[in-house]
């Protein structure tokens, strides 16, 4: 299964968009636009004394935003608030407005990534990135398929969602033949529903982290490759 | 002359340093409430609670205190499942339950808190949703199935999803009889079991919450609302009596090691078994 991949983001409204080409190999149809404003004046009674508010809002495709995203908020801003340097800007708020463009399954990691490269952008001082993927366990085959699309999703015996920071160490024992075994994984988010074991929660959790290191060295490439454009643009 | 030195009184101190008021116990391995770490407080299950529901129960966990009841009513199917009937969970917290909760619409808190009680039940596939078929096309039993805290000591979604899955088990509904567009429910005045039927549950999910504390690296079974307040992140476990998992979050807070995450499923097995246990003695 080779196919080309998608990810579509963008980044503080008055910027441009970029895509990139994303180095899993799956084709993922999400696309999401996400815009940061911040750190700007926040209402009183949301003022933190020695913090900056964080503030998320998802919209979703189609109609009015319903529970679901009002539990995506809560995702995002939970994960995010150990990850900002809030103490850096007490006192303010930093509003982020996530919105669907296109659903074709792994919404919810799509968000968080789209998130953080908004955040990148926009220049908010974070502690480390942090790198989202969705995987499912097929109910025919019993196989773990990552970044699944909306069709797999619906056959899906359980899916799983693991978001993790570039800063956990992977502890890997050098002596086990086996690799997939040798890796201990840190979570910052993870979110499970269906029917699975514990093993294969365990081994989703595993699949992920590798997956998740693709998504660092995109980010990483994406942030270098506008940083350059920017750079030519000044010069010429 | 000695330089007066502050003192306070517990309370006091709780007061202006919470973190620090609650990190003096947790290094010796208790809590303020003389809980250990990894106690899960007094649990008590009532059922049929409530006599004008199809179905009630009532959930006590520490000071947390859920009342759920379950309405049945008959409703046109949605386009795309004509012979499934549908379930509609919903959680409120309101002012009544804590004056942290302010009057109005549902809070960010309470809609997460429904929204993930609502994936357990769906994902996990508690209920063949064509059971509650009458007549496919026409009509379905929908059924509403209302959480309400009266009291909220912390723990919201382990006290909500025990009172659900209770009061799903106590459902009785009048059989129905579908004839040209009218439905007529058996008559007589008490539920029997010839006139009416049980819900036919696949599974009994229940849950084991814990908050982590990130400054002093612990993890504590079922916090309540002091502890709640000053912790960083939540783990909940959700576990069916097979011991299959149903549902696993981990949210907010500083990463989590996986022997952290394995045990809190090995302590929410051990929960889980005495929840069932209380709730099928009652």
């Amino acid at each position: 299964m080779s196919r080309l991949d998608r990810t579509r983001t963008s980044a503080h409204q008055l910027r441009p968009f970029f895509s990139s080409q994303n180095l899993l190999n799956r084709a993922d149809g999400s696309a999401q636009f996400d815009f940061v404003v911040g750190p700007a004046e926040v209402k009183l009674r949301d003022e933190k004394l020695d913090k900056a508010t964080l503030e998320v809002v998802v919209r979703p495709l189609v109609g009015l935003p319903g529970i679901k995203d009002k539990a995506r908020e809560q995702a995002i801003r939970e994960t995010l608030e150990p990850l900002v340097l809030s103490g850096l800007h007490p006192r303010t708020g930093i509003q982020i407005v996530v919105q669907t463009m296109k659903d074709d399954g792994s919404i919810l990691a799509t968000a968080f990534n789209a998130t953080i490269l908004a955040l990148l952008d926009a220049g908010i001082p974070l502690k480390s990135i942090l790198g989202a993927v969705t995987c499912i366990v097929d109910s025919e085959t019993n196989q773990i398929l990552l970044d699944p699309t909306s069709q797999e999703l619906a056959n899906a015996k359980s899916t799983h969602t693991f978001v993790f920071d570039n800063k956990s160490s992977i502890t890997s024992n050098t002596e086990s033949k086996d690799q997939e075994d040798a890796v201990e994984v840190a979570t910052l988010y993870s979110d499970s529903t269906g029917l699975f074991s514990e093993e294969e929660y365990f081994k989703c959790a595993q699949i992920c982290y590798k997956a998740v290191q693709a998504v660092h060295g995109f980010i990483r490439t994406a942030v270098q490759k506008k940083l350059e454009k920017e750079q030519q643009q000044i010069h010429s | 002359m000695a330089t007066p030195a502050f003192t306070f009184t517990p309370s006091t101190f709780q007061k202006l340093h919470p973190a620090e008021f609650f990190r003096r116990f947790t290094t010796e391995g208790v809590r303020p409430d003389g809980r250990l770490l990894d106690a899960f407080r007094p649990t008590t299950v009532h059922h049929g609670v409530i006599s004008t529901a199809n179905g009630s129960a009532m959930v006590r966990i520490g000071g947390t205190t859920v009342v759920c009841g379950v309405k049945a009513e008959v409703a046109e199917p949605k386009l795309d499942a004509p012979d499934q009937g549908y379930l509609v969970p919903n959680v409120e917290l309101s002012p009544m339950c804590s004056s942290k909760f302010r009057p109005g619409p549902p809070s960010e808190q309470a809609q997460a808190v429904s929204e993930a009680i609502n994936r357990v039940l769906k994902e996990s596939k508690v209920l063949d949703l064509k059971d509650l078929c009458i007549e496919e096309g026409k009509a379905v039993w929908v059924l509403y199935v209302d959480a309400v805290c009266v009291a909220y000591d912390g723990n919201i979604f382990d006290a909500a999803l025990a009172a659900i899955m209770a009061a799903l088990n106590n459902v009785r509904i009048r059989k129905p009889t579908y004839q040209e567009g009218t439905i007529k429910v058996s008559g007589g005045s008490t539920a029997t079991d010839e006139n009416s039927f049980t819900l036919k549950l696949a599974r009994t999910p229940l849950s084991a919450t814990f908050a982590i504390f990130d400054t002093t690296l612990t993890i504590l079974a079922d916090p309540n609302v002091t502890e709640e307040t000053i912790s960083d992140g939540q783990i909940s476990i959700a576990l069916d009596e097979t011991g299959q998992l149903c549902g696993v979050t981990k949210i907010g807070a500083a990463s989590c090691s996986q022997s952290a995450m394995k045990d809190c499923v090995q302590s929410a097995k051990k929960r889980t078994q005495q929840l069932r246990n209380i709730m099928n003695q009652q």
